[in-house]
């Protein structure tokens, strides 16, 4: 689903990501672990081009992109976007829309859609993610859990091959953490493809097939989430474990 | 002290059957200051908002005639631009069919400079994150701006461009100095017959207020529209 080769990026003359090489299956779920700093975000930002990688090719689907020798087209930049959703940190929902106008906007203006059948379908994702009685307020008036489970339902209602999440739970207070862990799981069960950069360790235990601990722009150390998270090789990812467990 | 207070003739301060009579020929002159006022609105916030999203552009063909227009709209005086409207024009050869024309010519154009900067920086408090959402649910950047970014901005917008409008209507006495027959010049026409120019001046004050006051009310119907989804408190 997801190939990446070499892949390097640079902010000026800082290198944040260097020669990084993974891949995705579909229908697994791949965790990004590591310190603040160590290049996970921006990692994960390049799959989606937000940020365009210095050098190296990037494959996902049937789009094959190498960067660093032309320019990365408009063209090059849609037809990647097409394979993946994005759920932000601080969720990003449009607050001038009602849930229910959040999760249409998309299926209506970019895939011209039929508007009945987006409702309908939007009624349905609402209802999975349990937010069907507030379709109609304001993010504003949402908790945090809340408006990230509606930011879920946004990106599934373009149906992502890959699914890609940004600490989805970092900016939620600990009581709302759950609830969106919970929809998460759920999406894994089903066998959404999913790239989620986490904090919560149990969860990351608990339903990636693979987990990649990142340290400095490189990737440490790779294999299956159980072994990489309990029983790690390398001594810079006990430490790093050892720090959260002391939390 | 006292000398100076018992000197003053209050006698002479306001005469009411003065601006009652005159009222009729006034309130012809403000139909005229609220037509210049209203076009200038409207062709001012049209030009405004172009020249703020090309002032923006990465593109510097866009960007950098957008900021010279910015800044000499800005640093002119706009008696200056209507006088090179209406008596440099000729000049060379252009000359507005009327006076009126060259009013809301020059008003519209100068205070686009003011609302092109509004424009940009209602447009640059949208959070990066709200850009981010669209993109990668692969809306393109028109659709970002039209149906998420603008609607956004123009809650931010509404108190400086109804700060500027209220400009724009007192803005358009200057076209009194261009023989535009407006509210200020209705007013000298009178204040010049009667010799009453306390009188007249302080109603033709009065006028331009309450036309704020009706700009401002209006105003705050649109805050409270656009503010809707934000929680209260």
């Amino acid at each position: 689903m997801i190939t990446v080769e070499n892949l390097k990026k640079k902010f000026g003359d800082q290198v944040v990501l260097e020669s990084i090489n993974f891949s995705v299956n579909k229908g697994e779920v791949v965790c990004l672990v590591g310190a603040s700093g160590s290049g996970k975000t921006t990692l994960l930002r390049c799959l989606n081009l937000l940020e365009e990688p210095s050098a190296g090719t990037l494959k996902i689907g049937n789009k094959r992109v190498e960067f660093g020798k032309q320019k990365v087209t408009k063209e090059d930049v849609k037809e990647i976007r097409q394979y993946s959703g994005m759920v932000f940190q601080s969720f990003n929902l449009f607050p001038h829309k009602t849930l229910i106008e959040n999760i249409i906007e998309a299926p209506i203006t970019v895939q011209k859609r039929d508007k009945k059948e987006v409702v309908v379908e939007a009624n349905e994702i609402l209802e999975k993610v349990g937010l069907i009685e507030h379709k109609d307020k304001y993010p504003d008036a949402l908790s945090g859990g809340q408006q990230q489970r509606a930011a879920i339902a946004r990106s599934l209602m373009m149906h992502p091959e890959i699914l890609l999440f940004d600490e989805p739970t970092s900016a939620l207070d600990p009581q709302l953490v759950r609830e969106v862990l919970k929809v998460i799981e759920e999406l894994a069960k089903e066998g959404q493809t999913m790239v989620i950069v986490t904090h919560e360790m149990n969860f990351a235990r608990r339903i990636a097939n693979r987990a990649l601990f990142m340290d400095e722009g490189y990737i440490l150390e790779e294999g299956p989430a159980e072994k990489v998270l309990s029983n790690p090789k390398e001594a810079r990812t006990r430490e790093f474990l050892a720090l959260l467990e002391d939390e | 002290m006292f000398d100076f207070f018992s000197e003053i003739k209050w006698e002479y301060l306001y005469d009411f059957d003065l601006a009652i009579e005159s009222l009729p020929f006034l309130l012809e002159g403000l139909r005229v200051t609220l037509i210049i006022a209203g076009f200038s609105m409207v062709f001012a916030l049209i030009i405004g908002i172009i020249v703020g999203i090309a002032r923006m552009s990465k593109l510097a063909i866009f960007r950098l005639p957008a900021k010279f227009y910015i800044s000499f709209m800005r640093g002119t005086p706009l008696l200056v631009f209507v006088f090179i409207l209406y008596y440099g024009l000729p000049v060379i050869g252009i000359e507005f069919e009327s006076s009126i024309v060259a009013a809301i010519v020059g008003v519209s154009f100068n205070f686009a400079a003011y609302l092109a900067e509004v424009v940009r920086s209602a447009i640059s408090s949208v959070p990066k994150g709200q850009w981010e959402a669209a993109e990668t649910l692969q809306m393109s950047y028109f659709q970002t701006l039209r149906r998420i970014v603008i609607p956004q901005a123009t809650r931010i917008a509404v108190p400086p461009t109804f700060n500027i409008f209220m400009d724009v209507l007192k803005g358009t006495s200057l076209a009194s100095v261009i023989t535009v027959q407006e509210l200020l010049y209705s007013g000298r026409l009178i204040a010049g017959r009667t010799y009453d120019s306390m009188t007249m001046y302080i109603t033709v004050a009065i006028i331009y207020w309450l036309v704020s006051i009706v700009i401002g009310a209006i105003q705050s119907r649109l805050e409270i529209r656009y503010n809707r989804y934000l929680a209260k408190g």
